[in-house]
């Protein structure tokens, strides 16, 4: 089966299958993170004597559908899209989320997440000319869970996404060959909501 | 259940995370986006006329290193090293080809084989060669200041009428890396070598052809070529003039007709009694039944590009690249239906990468790619022939092809190849000749 087909299932049947009651009484409930938020850098071009610096911002979604291993870890498998100006990535994974800190009473909890992937390019239309193909995901971050254990629960991340990919250009007068290696490092600030 | 916070070492955890992910913010959130692109540089060189005509001669065998165009002949293959010469190959056994001699030619592009007899450029001069003998070519005529300008690599020469000195660049190929911003084009960083000056041109490689009457055989060229053969005519074509020679005596050619055919003329395809004559602006239709004196029937159009053609039956494919003096943005694949030669018509046009030559054994179309390689195509539905691609071999540069029946000659800047296609879903490599050149790429 597709992968990201795969993924879907399993996100729906975490989400709108189990009730509460079935999830706190399940040994390994499923988990989902949905969050959307910014990736925030710059990028430095131009030759050593004439360097510009430009401020990049782009939209970031991504939801990890998973299991709880233990009470404080959560492992599943990840489908996000990142809006970057001249790439529409789709990075497929698998991440992981543990919990630092956890109380009954507190409706705050801290955690840490490790997301690692490969982006597609299925949403991805280049210009003429161009042809985009995707590479390695990584994003650790750290994040803010708001809300009771075993309840749905609002995420604040705040994490640094390192993406991968490759850029064929069309050859202008006189090139023989063109091509770009891009490395996307950024800051990450997501919002979202847990199951 | 209760997880109570913490002790010490965890709370300094937390703020080593928090620290370094702040850190990193300020120190790697970067992007870093590196444009590898490889492009021509010239420089401008100048050659006396005596230079050039005394050098001509046969001589040891060489290591191919910057081959042009192919030609071949009753199992011999003719490589053109550009503006160097031609190396002679005896192929008769395609899975272990023998270099057997190197025929020094300056200024030499393209090539054409009657007979015995080996025609090929010499910057303004038209040479013809005795082969016999591998080992010990001669020349045995040449045709003086009949190519006034021509181009190799990108790269133009011209002859000053005045002093009769050839002007020519030589080219380099440059590797380059820049920073860009990711997300758009840099403009192109001028180098400061002297620019093509408008694209005349004059080169060689032969398509072959012969009607005939006496025992006449020709060679076989590739899409490339700017020298064809015809009946006791040799055809060549410059930037805008078709040059005939009249090989009625292979040994002793006579310059014959010229014909104005307009801007940007790039390469010759003789196909029946019909030329098919590539240009940077369309591709012209000669009706040949008169070899003295072709007749345009038609031009069909298109945006500014290069544009090798073959032809098989009623279906001309035509390749447009962008690139070099071809301008314009284009890289696709045209099929256009010749049925009507006085008005031929675009079927679909495919997008590719960057095309040069390519071949035609119907239903097996082949197309070079360049630095991007070769990729093999079933073209029996001239509407889907995106969708039947056979096979891309991308690990080489193509720059043209000759399908011989079998197998495939193949030339490209990393060497010459010869592939057996008799399952062309999976080509079998039979031999290759490397180019073994010093610094290609600096």
């Amino acid at each position: 089966m597709n992968p990201v087909k795969l993924l879907l299932i399993l996100c729906v049947q975490s989400i709108a299958l189990p009730s509460e009651a079935q999830i706190r009484h399940r040994a390994m409930p499923f988990v989902n993170y949905t969050e959307v938020g910014g990736l925030f850098g710059r990028v430095v071009s131009g030759t050593q004597i004439n360097e510009v610096v430009t401020n990049k911002t782009s939209l970031s979604v991504q939801t990890l559908c998973g299991v709880q291993i233990t009470k404080r870890l959560a492992v599943g498998a990840l489908v996000g899209i990142d809006w970057y100006k001249s790439a529409l990535l789709m990075p497929v994974g698998g991440g992981v989320r543990f919990q630092l800190t956890q109380t009954s009473n507190r409706n705050a909890s801290l955690f840490v997440s490790t997301d690692v992937g490969y982006a597609l390019t299925w949403l991805h239309k280049s210009s003429t000319g161009y042809s985009i193909t995707g590479g390695l995901m990584l994003n650790p971050g750290i994040g803010l869970r708001f809300g009771k254990p075993d309840k749905g629960g609002v995420l604040l991340t705040l994490g640094y996404k390192h993406q991968q990919a490759q850029a064929e250009k069309p050859l202008r007068w006189n090139e023989v060959s063109r091509s770009e290696n891009r490395l996307y490092n950024r800051l990450s600030i997501r919002l979202g909501i847990s199951i | 259940m209760v997880y109570k916070i913490t002790t010490n070492a965890m709370k300094q955890t937390i703020y080593l995370i928090t620290v370094l992910l702040l850190g990193l913010s300020q120190t790697a959130c970067t992007d870093k986006c590196t444009e590898t692109r490889v492009f021509k540089r010239f420089t401008p060189v100048v050659f006396t006329a005596n230079q050039l005509r005394q050098t001509i001669g046969t001589e040891t065998v060489r290591p191919l290193q910057d081959p042009g165009k192919i030609y071949t002949k009753d199992g011999f293959l003719f490589i053109n090293e550009i503006k160097q010469g031609i190396h002679v190959i005896d192929n008769r056994n395609p899975e272990s080809p023998k270099v057997v001699s190197f025929i020094r030619i300056p200024g030499n592009g393209d090539m054409a084989v009657r007979n015995n007899i080996l025609y090929a450029d010499s910057y303004m001069d038209l040479v013809a060669l005795d082969i016999r003998d591998v080992t010990n070519i001669r020349q045995i005529k040449r045709v003086t200041n009949v190519f006034p300008s021509g181009q190799f690599n990108g790269g133009s020469w011209f002859v000053n009428t005045a002093t009769g000195d050839v002007h020519d660049q030589r080219v380099d190929y440059v590797k380059e890396e820049i920073q860009t911003n990711c997300e758009e084009d840099v403009a192109p960083n001028w180098w400061g070598g002297v620019f093509a000056f408008d694209s005349r041109s004059i080169q060689s490689a032969a398509p072959s052809a012969s009607s005939g009457q006496q025992q006449v055989s020709s060679g076989t060229a590739g899409s490339m070529a700017r020298f064809a053969l015809y009946d006791n005519y040799l055809y060549t074509v410059n930037s805008s003039t078709l040059q005939l020679f009249d090989i009625q005596n292979p040994a002793d050619p006579q310059t014959g007709n010229k014909i104005q055919l307009g801007w940007g003329i790039e390469t010759i395809f003789p196909y029946g009694d019909k030329l098919f004559i590539g240009s940077q602006t369309g591709m012209h239709i000669y009706d040949n039944r008169n070899p003295q004196k072709p007749e345009r029937l038609s031009v069909f159009e298109h945006a500014r590009v290069c544009d090798p053609v073959v032809i098989h039956d009623n279906k001309a494919y035509v390749t447009l690249r962008s690139g070099n003096n071809c301008q314009g943005f284009l890289n696709q694949l045209e099929v256009v239906d010749i049925s009507n030669l006085l008005s031929p018509k675009l079927i679909k046009a495919y997008p590719l990468r960057n095309p040069h030559g390519l071949g035609i054994d119907f239903p097996n179309l082949f197309i070079c790619e360049g630095a991007y390689g070769l990729k093999t195509f079933d073209a029996s539905d001239a509407l889907n022939i995106d969708r039947n691609l056979l096979e891309h071999f991308d690990q080489f540069d193509a720059y043209d092809v000759i399908p011989l029946g079998k197998s495939l000659l193949l030339i490209g800047k990393d060497g010459f190849y010869q592939f057996d296609y008799s399952n062309p879903r999976k080509l079998r490599l039979m031999s290759k000749i490397p180019v073994q050149r010093p610094g290609a790429i600096s």
